[in-house]
């Protein structure tokens, strides 16, 4: 009888919840919006000069600085040899290509499935997306050593004949990166325009100049309206297969090669609900430092867009859970010999506190938390869960490169791997992907308001019997 | 044949700039000599207005179809104009050629799909075109062309419908 009356108490107060409380029946007038973003926009306090200054110290020093020190050393300073060729460059590479994912799966995904919580969050995702890709970009660069002849990827007649082989899986990865980054950028920069047509009506001086160029010249006509919302359309669709498609090359990367922990189906599925599982809590990330670090933000972005940012990353966990223990259950049952030696190296030898520590962050924390709708709500609790899936989701790919390559079919070869100037670089990336992050905060509308418009237009609340209930419209 | 005169009706709601547009077309005004400039994407349906064309769909169509071709040149042809021989392997194998096919399809697809925008649209242009800012704060505008002898009557009758302002369209820098 107890639950009964719990229930029908907590149903009561669902009930008469203030439909306030949800961004898409608490409308302002679109020029009090467009206001308060642009005043977001404007306003730099001298605590975001300070992280601002501190980030392109770091910037400088571990990204270009020990970029340049690698450079001049050679590949020596790292700490990639044999067997673990793939160190932390890797490492890096696929968690940044995996935080790219959650811009596309959020805006994407969720305007295909019309999830209206999409709305104010779905630029920030989508500026993760560009972001994160030119770190992932970055690091494969890095891991060349020598960089100034990149150029001979590409195909051209050439004295070595030395030809790319497009059906290498490296060519695929430079085909699917190459193709998601372009995608991903065009992506954002289409439901854009007309916020930058916005921010130039209301801009002077350089940046009027630059908002005006950016805007390319939008009103708002019909056509332009309607050639906007087809090619979003076609975006949204399109840009799915090919977001799968690159964190599964990325997987085949490993699964194609027949080394211990990697010869497995499961990849593919295994690494695409990972990036999702990285990139998803990234986004409840940067969302919330947003929310509480930009001014009028906290209109905009409501524990309710937290709430169900918590929900999604509970289900990606389960999501990653069942793929990870797939993949465990196979390469366990196989019995083969030297993938035996690496699942206990993995969970037994130095860095076995890893390994335990990433289904800590991975599964156990967000299990344990994330179903409680108070803790989904809670700004810095749901930050500090996304910064902890984030930690484990590191843990889970260092485990998968260079704890994996430390064993292989050759035991006169075992040898730890020890990151040398990677970790530095490491360290750059972060910060160059925070500073990318905080000056398109104050360059671009960090927040779609004709979107948000749109749904409050579409929002309604309508009487069924006594009750009155939420509706939403399809204005398509 | 009179001289025309373009006015720009500005509205607050969709209502009565929808009912303006019924009425201008009461009035003797085509629908080509009209447009609707807002904030927000209103449809066809939601304004009475006729189907706007867009090529936006046949330019991605042939765009996925220049991708494949391009991907279909660097999966069956570059094997054979520089043969990689890799013992026991085939030139050009089933399974990676795939691969590469989706990625160019779907890369020519988009990029294509976003270039179709800027051509329907004429992006980038940034000659003057009749415009006012309020249309980003959530305005309405209603543009249309009429015959210059008779504008006063196509101003009073805006204004009756709840036009907030309707006045001859300036050319603004944008």
């Amino acid at each position: 009888m107890a639950v009964t009356a719990e229930s029908l108490q907590h149903t009561l107060v669902e009930e008469h919840e203030d439909p306030r409380e949800h961004l898409m029946f608490d409308p302002k007038p679109r020029g009090e919006m467009n206001g308060m973003v642009m005043d977001s926009m404007l306003t730099t306090s001298w605590k975001f000069w300070v992280v601002f200054i501190a980030l392109s110290i770091l910037v400088a020093v571990f990204l270009f600085g020990a970029w340049g020190y690698l450079i001049a050393n050679g590949l020596g300073v790292a700490g990639v040899n044999r067997p673990s060729y793939w160190g932390i460059f890797l490492v890096n590479t696929v968690f940044w290509v995996g935080i790219s994912h959650a811009g596309t799966f959020v805006s994407a995904l969720l305007r295909v499935f019309k999830a209206e919580f999409r709305r104010p969050i779905t630029r920030a995702a989508e500026l993760m997306t560009a972001f994160g890709l030119i770190q992932a970009g970055m690091c494969i660069f890095m891991h060349m050593g020598r960089v100034w002849l990149s150029y001979w990827l590409i195909p051209y007649p050439n004295g070595r004949g030395l030809w790319p082989n497009f059906h290498s899986p490296l060519a695929w990865d430079f085909l699917a990166i190459t193709t998601y980054i372009l995608a991903s950028t065009m992506y954002l920069f289409l439901p854009l325009i007309p916020d930058l047509a916005m921010a130039r009506d209301r801009s002077t001086g350089w940046r009027k100049v630059f908002f005006r160029i950016l805007a390319l010249g939008f009103r708002g006509t019909e056509g332009e309206w309607t050639h906007l919302r087809i090619a979003m359309g076609i975006f949204a669709f399109a840009i799915l297969p090919v977001m799968f498609s690159v964190h599964t090359i990325v997987s085949w990367d490993f699964a194609a090669a027949m080394r211990p922990g990697w010869s497995s189906t499961i990849f593919g599925p295994y690494f695409v609900v990972g990036a999702l599982q990285s990139g998803v809590a990234a986004v409840a990330m940067v969302v919330i430092f947003i929310r509480s670090s930009m001014k009028h933000m906290k209109y905009f972005i409501r524990p309710e867009h937290l709430d169900a940012l918590g929900k999604l990353m509970l289900v990606i966990s389960m999501a990653w859970a069942y793929f990870f223990f797939n993949d465990y259950m196979v390469q366990w049952y196989g019995g083969d010999k030297f993938t035996h030696y690496l699942m206990h190296f993995q969970e037994s030898g130095p860095l076995g506190w890893m390994w335990f520590a990433l289904l800590l962050c991975n599964v156990v924390i967000p299990w344990l938390l994330l179903w409680n709708r108070k803790v989904r709500r809670n700004p810095g609790l749901l930050f500090t869960i996304g910064l902890i899936i984030n930690i484990g989701m590191w843990f889970e790919r260092y485990i998968i490169i260079p704890v994996s390559l430390t064993i292989n079919r050759m035991p006169f070869s075992w040898r730890m791997y020890r990151p040398g100037i990677e970790v530095a670089l490491g360290i750059g990336t972060l910060a160059f992907f925070i500073l990318l992050y905080m000056i398109a905060t104050r360059l671009i509308p960090i927040v779609p308001v004709w979107e948000i418009q749109e749904g409050q237009m579409a929002h309604s609340l309508r009487k069924v019997g006594k009750a009155t209930v939420k509706s939403v419209s399809e204005l398509d | 044949m009179s001289e025309m005169k373009t006015l720009l009706a500005l509205f607050e709601d969709i209502d009565p700039a929808v009912a303006a547009i019924d009425h201008l077309r009461d009035m003797g005004i085509r629908d080509e000599q009209i447009n609707v400039i807002s904030g927000i994407p209103l449809t066809e349906s939601m304004l009475g207005r006729p189907r706007q064309w867009s090529n936006v769909p046949r330019l991605a169509a042939g765009g996925s179809i220049a991708g494949f071709l391009i991907g279909a040149f660097l999966a069956f042809v570059t094997p054979l104009l520089y043969p990689v021989s890799v013992g026991g392997q085939a030139l050009i194998p089933g399974p990676p050629t795939i691969v590469v096919l989706f990625e160019m399809t779907m890369l020519g697809m988009l990029v294509s799909t976003f270039i179709g925008v800027f051509l329907d649209s004429t992006f980038p242009s940034y000659r003057p075109k009749e415009y006012v800012p309020e249309i980003s704060d959530g305005k309405i505008a209603v543009l249309f062309n009429c015959p210059a002898d008779n504008e006063m009557a196509f101003m009073n009758a805006m204004t009756n419908l709840g036009a907030q302002s309707i006045a001859p369209a300036e050319l603004q820098k944008l």
